[in-house]
């Protein structure tokens, strides 16, 4: 049971391309109760036929499967314009690994094992992606207002002094406001580090921004999410 | 055919030393041929020269009314050299022969040569002129060409001999040559053998003469060097995987098995699940960090180099760790000098400096004060973060960046000792020098760049300067936009060779065909 932001997350078809029976069951069952549609399949020939074939929301694709791998699957699929989201997951941990990865055209990396908060908000970060691809100038939650052309945060009106830092992180929120964003997420998108700093440098800089944007306000908008991350969302 | 020779013979020094040799001999021969002719020619003027004022003494004793005719001249010049070296032959229009010691008559006029038979000797080689006299007589004198002879002798002598001596020392020279590239060799190969067999400390000796195979055999001592320290990498990891994730391991295995016995609620189950899973998270954890350092010690990454703006990543990090030093009441100033630029990967120098930053944080005391400063000489860029904090005793500092060391006084305190290792194995890479030193109080860590000038200049791929975002594209970013229109074609080729290999005769699924399944039960909300 994975804690959730919204209550009514957005339902997924999602296509589960992933050889190891066990691996993919505790997946896809996982997802399935997220409330997400899984279907899956266990080599890659079939991956690329089904990807091809149906119009899902987002492919989770293992690297190392029978057939045809991960990597060469993408690649085939953006090469024939298809531009589903794709969520790699791999054992493969290598500095090299994740960027092969994604300029193969993979939208996402997730390395194995993971916790199952990661996968969920990875998931509905990327199954969101098409629809904020427009143009967008200002963010909004509830009376909180994130202009993106004149880099201002305002309150109830009122204008909120932010560190440039500080503005990527609310904005990478906002952006995925009332999905769980979890840590790793906030240091590869906000800070572009891609390794695990062992001291508490995310929950450093949301207490920061907390005090910025919550205190004094009455209703929080960034909540903690236990055992999972942080959500932007209107007080419930 | 090769086979069959000596090894020695078969050796290309051997060869190419044969091929010379064979070279410097047709020249010899040419150079041979040329003095032959050269000196023949010179000497058979001389001879003519003789020839032409002993004519002319006769013909001025007649002109000059002596009482002698030329016949009695030619009988008395015979009777002084009966057998030579002059040869003298006066015969009427005829063909008669009146005077002379030349057996035949000769009728030839100019100059030209002859053999002349003798009773005693195969006969005398002789340069002679003919001249018809006005009367019709025919005068011809000769003269001896063994010193002509003598000399052709003499050539082809000096020649053969020296020609002889060249190809002896040819063979000797190639052989001697040949024998020691061929100990060379096989000192390699000897080397590659037993590496083989297991020995990897064994280097290539070499002979101190500073030649090319000198030169060689340094750079393969360097790359053996460097496949040793990567299989060092290897085993050490697989020592440090039995060492250190045994015991958490173990500690996994207890608490788990201590709930099967014990755990009667499903409250304690549940807590033996968050115990392990944390348990887990740190096993993973340092498993992850010793894979990372294997895999950079290994220095796969290198191809991914860049030029880095290191001022611009000190300030991010220096971003990201500053309120948390606030946090815990720490100072923390830095002074970046703007523009500092390195060649490395972006990723791995963040991970070494926040590493460092942390370590300096860490093991500070609230209230420490933490500071970053940058310096630029020719050549270098220091970057040296200090604290004023407890710092390393002077003895243990060597110690620090061995995989799992830890101070005695920081085991309490949480991390995998694995932090350091981490630094130093991405300095190595980046061929950065780190140097610890006494704060007094404190510990003063300086990283020591070198500046990408010289790299550059040093060639290899490091001499093209490309940004990280350039070299990212080369390798095939994210397909979007016009690259995506530009592949089309060749993707409906590569999917048209792929799919009838994979699936012969079988169909794309459509949509209908993907079984889904419905999502097991409501959604729980929290």
């Amino acid at each position: 049971m994975v804690a959730r932001c919204q209550k009514a997350s957005l339902r997924l078809k999602i296509l589960l391309i992933e050889d190891d029976g066990e691996n993919a069951d505790y997946v896809a069952n996982g997802l399935r109760e997220e409330g997400h549609l899984v279907a899956q399949v266990a080599s890659g020939a079939e991956g690329l036929i089904c990807a091809m074939g149906t119009d899902f929301d987002l492919l989770i694709v293992d690297r190392m499967i029978p057939d045809l791998d991960g990597i060469n699957l993408v690649k085939t699929l953006r090469a024939a314009s298809h531009h589903t989201p794709v969520l790699f997951l791999t054992a493969l941990d290598g500095v090299e690994d994740r960027v092969s990865g994604l300029n193969a055209g993979g939208d996402d990396y997730l390395v194995k094992p993971f916790a199952f908060s990661e996968l969920v908000a990875r998931v509905a970060a990327l199954g969101r992606r098409p629809h904020t691809t427009a143009a967008e100038t200002k963010l909004h939650v509830t009376d909180l207002e994130l202009d993106l052309l004149s880099r201002t945060v305002r309150r109830r009106g009122e204008l909120i002094e932010l560190q440039p830092r500080e503005f990527r992180l609310l904005e990478y929120l906002m952006r995925h406001a009332g999905q769980v964003v979890t840590r790793t997420m906030l240091l590869e998108h906000v800070w572009d580090i891609h390794f695990d700093p062992r001291t508490n440098v995310v929950e450093t800089h949301i207490s920061r921004l907390r005090s910025k944007v919550d205190k004094g306000f009455g209703a929080e908008l960034i909540h903690t999410v236990r055992g999972a991350g942080y959500c932007v969302r209107s007080p419930a | 055919m090769f086979a069959a020779l000596p090894r020695i013979l078969r050796t290309s020094s051997f060869r190419l030393n044969v091929l010379y040799a064979g070279l410097f001999g047709c020249s010899a021969l040419i150079l041979l041929a040329v003095i032959y002719w050269t000196t023949g020619v010179y000497i058979s003027n001389s001879l003519d020269a003789a020839i032409d004022s002993d004519i002319a003494e006769l013909g001025n004793n007649l002109q000059a009314g002596g009482n002698q005719s030329l016949v009695a001249q030619v009988k008395d010049r015979v009777q002084q050299t009966p057998n030579g070296p002059m040869y003298y032959l006066l015969q009427d229009p005829k063909g008669q022969i009146l005077a002379g010691n030349v057996p035949q008559a000769h009728g030839k006029d100019g100059r030209f040569d002859l053999k002349v038979p003798r009773t005693n000797s195969p006969g005398a080689a002789v340069r002679a002129h003919g001249i018809t006299l006005p009367d019709g007589k025919y005068l011809m004198v000769g003269v001896d060409a063994l010193a002509r002879r003598e000399m052709h002798k003499l050539i082809v002598r000096v020649f053969g001999l020296s020609l002889a001596v060249t190809l002896v020392l040819a063979f000797v020279g190639g052989a001697l040559m040949s024998g020691s590239l061929l100990r060379c060799i096989e000192t390699i190969s000897q080397t590659a053998r037993d590496i083989m067999a297991g020995d990897f400390s064994r280097r290539i000796p070499t002979r101190g003469t500073g030649d090319e195979f000198d030169h060689l055999v340094t750079s393969l001592n360097a790359m053996l060097e460097r496949n040793e320290a990567a299989m060092e990498g290897v085993r050490q990891v697989s020592n440090d995987i039995a060492h250190d994730l045994r015991t958490p391991l173990t500690r996994l295995h207890q608490r788990l098995e201590l709930a099967q016995r014990r755990a009667r609620s499903v409250e304690e189950w549940r807590r033996t699940a968050e115990g392990c899973i944390s348990d887990m998270d740190a096993i993973l954890e340092t498993f992850g960090a010793l894979l990372r350092i294997a895999q950079i010690e290994s220095g796969m990454p290198v191809r991914r180099f860049a030029k880095v703006d290191l001022s611009e990543l000190l300030r991010t990090v220096i971003e990201v760790y500053q309120p948390m030093a606030e946090d815990k009441e720490q100072t923390f100033t830095a002074d970046i000098v703007s523009e500092l630029t390195v060649w490395g990967d972006r990723e791995l120098l963040t991970q070494m400096i926040a590493n460092v930053i942390e370590n300096a944080m860490k093991h500070s005391p609230t209230g420490a004060s933490i500071g970053l400063v940058t310096s630029q000489s020719p050549g270098t860029i220091a970057v040296a973060v200090s604290d004023s904090g407890p710092g390393i005793p002077a003895e243990e500092r060597a110690h620090v960046f061995q995989r799992f060391y830890r101070l005695e006084r920081s085991r309490s305190t949480p991390g995998s000792g694995l932090g350091l290792s981490l630094v130093e194995a991405i300095a190595a890479l980046h061929q950065t020098d780190i140097e610890l030193i006494d704060n007094g109080p404190g510990l003063r860590v300086t990283l020591r760049f070198r500046a990408p000038v010289q790299r550059a200049l040093a060639g290899g791929p490091l001499a093209q300067p490309q940004t990280q975002e350039e070299s990212a594209v080369g390798n095939g970013a994210p397909v979007v936009g016009r690259r995506a229109v530009q592949r089309r074609g060749g993707a409906e080729a590569i999917l048209s060779i792929f799919l009838p290999k994979i699936f012969p005769g079988q169909p794309c699924p459509s949509a209908g065909k993907v079984a889904w399944e419905e999502p097991l039960g409501k959604k729980q909300e929290n």
